[in-house]
């Protein structure tokens, strides 16, 4: 890895999972308001996750493991936010209806 | 209140006081990076730095003992068992960080010899206090693990957060008697060390956490307990999943199998997965509440421990955490950026919350709230944030400079430590460190202060 390779690669690992909390982060606050513009602000956060995802894995010199991994990640922090609301609502409803 | 509710109250003013002991040491740590000089030959920069790590996990570990005693006994539904003895070692606890902050301070350090290694200091990162302090922590947390199993023993009142609390007590016991061994070889003494460290940190504090942040959501926000501990058994196994063998990045480097880096970097690149769904679970119970509580500097600590550690521990974990990065980031001032960060999110946060939530019972408050929280809340937040972004800047430099570019020679370790962006963010990081700094004396004063001329009520709600 080349000494300009490592700042580069760092950031953008830091940034990949940073925009995937703001995906997450938005999501969830868009849920709550139902404001479709929030909804569209998470979709396009998770797409620049994406991108950050695709930059890494076109770019950064990692082993192709770890690409493997990063783009596996990419699906899990997709799905972990809805996954993880309605899991949520159902518990809490569950208990309001118990 | 219940006598081991009065202990919690000792245990949680000791754990805020040794924060202060802590913030001090750091200070003065951070500062002799700016000035080498500063108490030469009096009290050099390893002697601070001890004093401020271990006075971290001793406050933080003080701050959770305070918060289950705290929590206990309404749990149990009576006084715990075995409480006198506790009542006692609290004492003997405080007597003995104190011992060994003065030798620390005085006597520094000794020969490498069993004298030292008894009287003086271990030697071992984190747990240096010497052996016989050592042996005093381990019968403090026997007694505490007495506390706990033995009055669930006599109720036979078993709930969910107490059995994993209980399952928890095992591994947080047996694993501080890793601290005890003096090896000779040191990729066996680190393989062994690192099990103390990161397991208790990352898996046994973890739990520990879970279970204090459950009770505090059921106080705080009147969430129902099986929604809770619904949750805590999620939580605790997702953490755990990928905490435990995330073990792995730290062995990297200290002379273990290659396949470490394969099972380090592939679990410890898991471990920001359930930090997000611990976000997302913040952000719901602070929506449906409408960011309205009876107690809002606890509601916002807890808020500030959730994002905490998603960003110290998930983000800046995730920058150093691949092998192929972590060649040139581990061991610099860009891990440490990371330690406090997510030290702060995972922990600190939680303890302060529960301090507060204690403070609005005890003083049989409907509402807590004030000013002086905010302030002291923004200086140590902005004051931290300050601090771990500007020790990122200097390790970047370090690892660019030093590692990538000068390849780890001595030159070019004098070349990365004169780097103007080291040296800046070291400076930096200073200043950050006087606001924090600030932020603590604002808390100390807001917790003696706040609520003391606001309506009593002789049953305070829990929540709205």
């Amino acid at each position: 890895m080349s000494d300009i390779g490592l700042l580069q690669t760092a950031l953008l690992l830091g940034l990949y999972v940073a925009l995937a909390g703001a995906y997450g982060i938005v999501y969830a606050i868009a849920r709550l308001q139902d404001a479709s513009i929030l909804h569209r602000t998470s979709l396009i956060l998770y797409g620049l996750h994406g991108l950050t995802a695709i930059v890494i894995v076109a770019w950064a010199p990692l082993q192709v493991g770890w690409k493997v991994l990063i783009v596996a990640s990419s699906g899990a922090f997709l799905a972990i936010p809805p996954i993880t609301w309605r899991f949520l609502q159902q518990t809490h409803e569950t208990e309001v209806q118990g | 209140m219940y006598r081991s509710q009065q202990l919690a109250l000792k245990y949680l003013a000791a754990a805020v006081a040794l924060f202060g002991v802590m913030t001090v040491a750091g200070l003065m740590s951070a500062y002799h990076y700016v000035n080498p000089d500063f108490l030469f030959g009096v009290l050099h920069f390893n002697i601070a730095k001890i004093l401020h790590i271990d006075t971290l996990i001793i406050w933080l570990l003080m701050g959770f003992m305070g918060a289950i005693y705290w929590f206990l006994p309404e749990e149990f539904g009576r006084e715990l068992v075995g409480i006198q003895a506790a009542e006692i070692l609290f004492y003997v606890f405080c007597g003995a960080v104190g011992v060994v902050a003065i030798v620390f301070i005085v006597v520094q350090y000794g020969g490498g010899d069993e004298t030292a290694l008894w009287f003086i200091n271990q030697g071992r990162k984190y747990v240096e206090a010497p052996r016989w302090a050592a042996i005093g922590v381990v019968v403090v947390m026997a007694v505490f693990a007495y506390n706990v199993l033995g009055t669930a023993y006599v109720t036979r009142k078993v709930t969910g957060i107490t059995a994993v609390l209980m399952v928890d007590l095992v591994p947080l016991l047996v694993l501080y008697l890793d601290a005890f061994p003096a090896i000779s070889n040191m990729s066996a003494d680190l393989f062994w060390w690192w099990w103390l460290v990161h397991l208790w940190v990352e898996a046994t504090w973890e739990v520990l956490i879970g279970c204090i942040m459950a009770w505090t959501l059921m106080q705080l926000l009147g969430t129902s307990r099986r929604i809770v501990e619904l949750w805590l058994y999620i939580e605790v196994a997702l953490v755990l999943g990928t905490g435990i063998l995330g073990l792995g990045h730290h062995y990297f480097w200290i002379g273990t199998p290659n396949y470490w880096l394969t099972i380090g970097g592939l679990f410890s690149a898991l471990e920001p997965l359930p930090l997000l769904g611990m976000v997302i679970h913040a952000v719901y119970d602070a929506g449906t509440h409408h960011m309205k509580t009876t107690n809002r500097p606890a509601f916002y600590w807890m808020m500030a421990e959730a994002f905490g550690n998603f960003l110290g521990g998930g983000v800046w974990g995730f920058m150093i955490t691949l092998p192929q990065v972590n060649l040139y980031a581990h061991g610099t001032q860009w891990t440490v950026s990371h330690g406090h960060f997510a030290f702060w999110g995972a922990y600190a946060c939680g303890v302060l919350s529960v301090v507060y939530l204690v403070i609005q019972k005890v003083r049989g408050l409907a509402h807590l709230e004030g000013t002086l929280w905010k302030w002291s809340f923004a200086a140590l937040n902005v004051g931290l944030i300050g601090m771990v972004g500007a020790l990122l800047v200097s390790g970047f430099a370090q690892a660019f400079v030093e590692r990538a570019i000068g390849g780890s020679t001595h030159d070019a370790f004098v070349a990365g430590q004169e780097n103007r962006w080291f040296v800046e963010g070291i400076v930096t990081r200073f200043i950050f460190g006087l606001m924090f700094a600030a932020g603590y004396v604002a808390l100390v004063w807001d917790l003696l202060t706040i609520g003391r001329r606001a309506p009593v009520l002789a049953t305070a709600g829990a929540a709205e």
